[in-house]
């Protein structure tokens, strides 16, 4: 009985490990002919270490990507567009979450049921609409759009909060009533200080979000300079489609930030989005 | 216990917080919700004032064999990503779903590819694919196979990148079943292992019915992301070859972007709107009916 229990275990492992070698293996494959010449790449070998790895020019294609094809540009500009939004949103959406978890007034059922329903709502749907007030705005080749809509209209990370405010007790809340605090400081003395995980898993979240976002950058940025990490890529894909060395190199550059968060943060991020359903 | 809560904050409190999520819900949802509602009936290439049609759009998209393929492409994806991601989601879940030593790791390892964008996803795929120096091309041919044209062949293409899309998004379908397991209640398993049950009579007739909510609840969330699918095809195919690949997403961008046809994108926007609205409808009927929510 103990013996076949631990042959299952043993089965289960090593079926786990080839499940997330499959996970990871593309990003190893990535990384790995990152460190590899042009030349190298097309080779008729299946495996064998790439050209550069461990030479004296190993880091001449992230050299290369960073300078000649700045890089180093479009990732700040991802970090300071993905920065500000997240801040906009968690606090923008932790001000409603507090509303709707402990305020009563006329109207409060309609409006969240409202912002659930634009939840479903694709993209697509409002992106042209969208479009034309940027152009209206003159908003058009600056970061804007990216960061306004996002900030605004965050309805995961409200229902994410409200659900997280709602576990707080009353008591808190009668606790400051009785203090004589307004409704700002009760929100911002008691419940801000209270919610410390969530709002950082929020913001991790919609910074990974807006990190990733291809079609708003697409639309709204045409000046080179002002291009996110990942809209340089697809821009970098179509003009150099065969410098596979380097499209890599770029790839590995783009998802870095990310990976180094993900291994940061990973309890926050996948528990975060299972209690809301958004996701990096 | 409503009453004295009322008188805590000032009658207009609640709208001052709420200005930037109202303003937000406004500006960027409903207006242009009703906005790309009127547009679907005109004729607009953004400059100048909009022509009303009336049906036209809707008509000439009905008589179009592009629309039509674009359709089909759209829910074949969409069936393709939902059975595939909740069935792998699953499996992950049960293979993972087990006190071991570093089992977080490995869940974290699975989750990875969630995390990353969908344009690098879809270069290290593309490459990994790509015809005579892709990894899978070479590895098939030194056993002797000739590896198909996994995205160059029109009635691959899809398949190829609907897979992609499963294997990048399983790791998060798999933390939502997860997290249907702890509301198992495990005395009822125990009770069947008692009873004899073998480890598969166990799970689909104890373990399985018991996730219904579960079940549910992952469902709608994936046939709600099997529509948002735009990035990755970007990256992979760019809706080709020969329109295999596009999509109603796509085809919202491409005619709305790339031909400028307006007032046609918008009619196309609503007939995903339509979709999605279906599916919510349903979701919310049978919710009422069935299942409790767990979230």
């Amino acid at each position: 009985m103990i013996e076949n229990y631990r042959k299952n275990n043993i089965i289960r492992l090593i079926i786990i490990l080839m499940v997330s070698l499959i996970a990871v293996f593309p990003f190893f494959w990535m990384l790995q002919n990152s460190f590899n010449t042009e030349q190298n790449i097309f080779s008729k070998k299946i495996l064998g270490l790439p050209e550069l790895l461990f030479k004296k020019n190993m880091f001449e294609n992230y050299i290369m990507v960073i300078k000649d094809y700045n890089f180093g540009r479009y990732t700040l500009n991802s970090l300071f567009v993905s920065g500000l939004a997240a801040t906009g949103q968690i606090i923008v959406c932790s001000l409603a979450g507090f509303v709707f978890a402990k305020m009563n007034f006329k109207g409060s059922k309609i409006l969240f049921f409202l912002l659930l329903l634009t939840l479903m709502v694709p993209v697509q749907v409002t992106i042209i609409p969208e479009y034309y007030i940027m152009m209206k705005l003159n908003w058009l080749d600056t970061f804007l759009p990216l960061i306004v809509p996002s900030f605004l209209s965050g309805a995961l990370g409200t229902f994410m909060l409200k659900e997280y405010y709602d576990m707080i007790p009353n008591s808190l809340l009668d606790a400051g009533i009785i203090d004589g605090a307004s409704a700002g400081r009760i929100y911002f003395n008691i419940f801000v200080p209270q919610s410390g995980a969530p709002i950082a898993t929020l913001f991790i979240i919609a910074f990974m979000n807006n990190w990733n976002d291809l079609l708003r950058p697409m639309l709204y940025l045409s000046k080179e300079k002002l291009q996110t990490v990942t809209l340089a890529l697809t821009q970098f894909q179509s003009q150099y489609s065969s410098r596979w060395n380097l499209l890599l190199t770029g790839s590995v550059l783009s998802i870095l930030p990310l990976i180094a968060l993900f291994i940061f943060a990973q309890k926050y991020i996948i528990e975060g989005s299972v209690n809301s359903g958004i996701k990096g | 216990m409503k009453e004295h809560r009322l008188r805590w904050h000032g009658k207009y409190t609640p709208w001052l917080f709420l200005i930037p999520t109202i303003v937000g819900l406004l500006v960027f949802k409903l207006i242009p919700i009703f906005t790309a509602f009127y547009l679907s009936f005109t004729r607009w290439n953004l400059i100048g004032t909009p022509e009303f049609v009336g049906l036209g759009n809707f008509k000439e998209a009905l008589h179009s064999t592009h629309f039509m393929q674009t359709i089909y492409n759209t829910f074949g994806f969409s069936i393709l990503y939902i059975i595939g991601s909740m069935v792998v989601g699953l499996f992950l879940a049960v293979l993972i779903n087990k006190k071991m030593k570093g089992i977080s790791f490995f869940r974290a390892l699975i989750y990875l590819p969630v995390v990353t964008s969908s344009v690098a996803v879809g270069i290290v795929w593309n490459w990994i694919l790509g015809p005579n120096v892709g990894l899978i091309a070479k590895l098939l041919l030194s056993i002797g196979i000739n590896a198909p044209y996994w995205l160059g062949d029109t009635s691959l293409a899809l398949k190829t990148v609907a897979s992609v899309q499963v294997w990048k998004m399983s790791g998060y379908y798999m933390v939502l079943f997860l997290a249907g397991f702890q509301a198992i209640d495990y005395q009822v398993i125990e009770a069947s292992v008692v009873d004899g049950a073998n480890s598969f009579q166990r799970f689909f007739k104890v373990t399985f019915p018991m996730l219904g909510p579960t079940t549910f609840f992952v469902l709608s969330v994936s046939i709600i992301d099997s529509f948002k699918n735009f990035e990755l095809i970007y990256a992979m195919t760019k809706g080709g070859p020969q329109n295999s690949t596009n999509t109603l997403v796509y085809d919202v961008y491409l005619n709305g972007f790339q031909f400028f046809r307006i007032g046609y994108a918008s009619s196309l926007s609503m007939v995903l709107l339509l979709f999605v609205g279906i599916f919510t409808a349903i979701n919310f009927y049978i919710k009422k009916k069935w299942a409790q929510p767990l979230y």
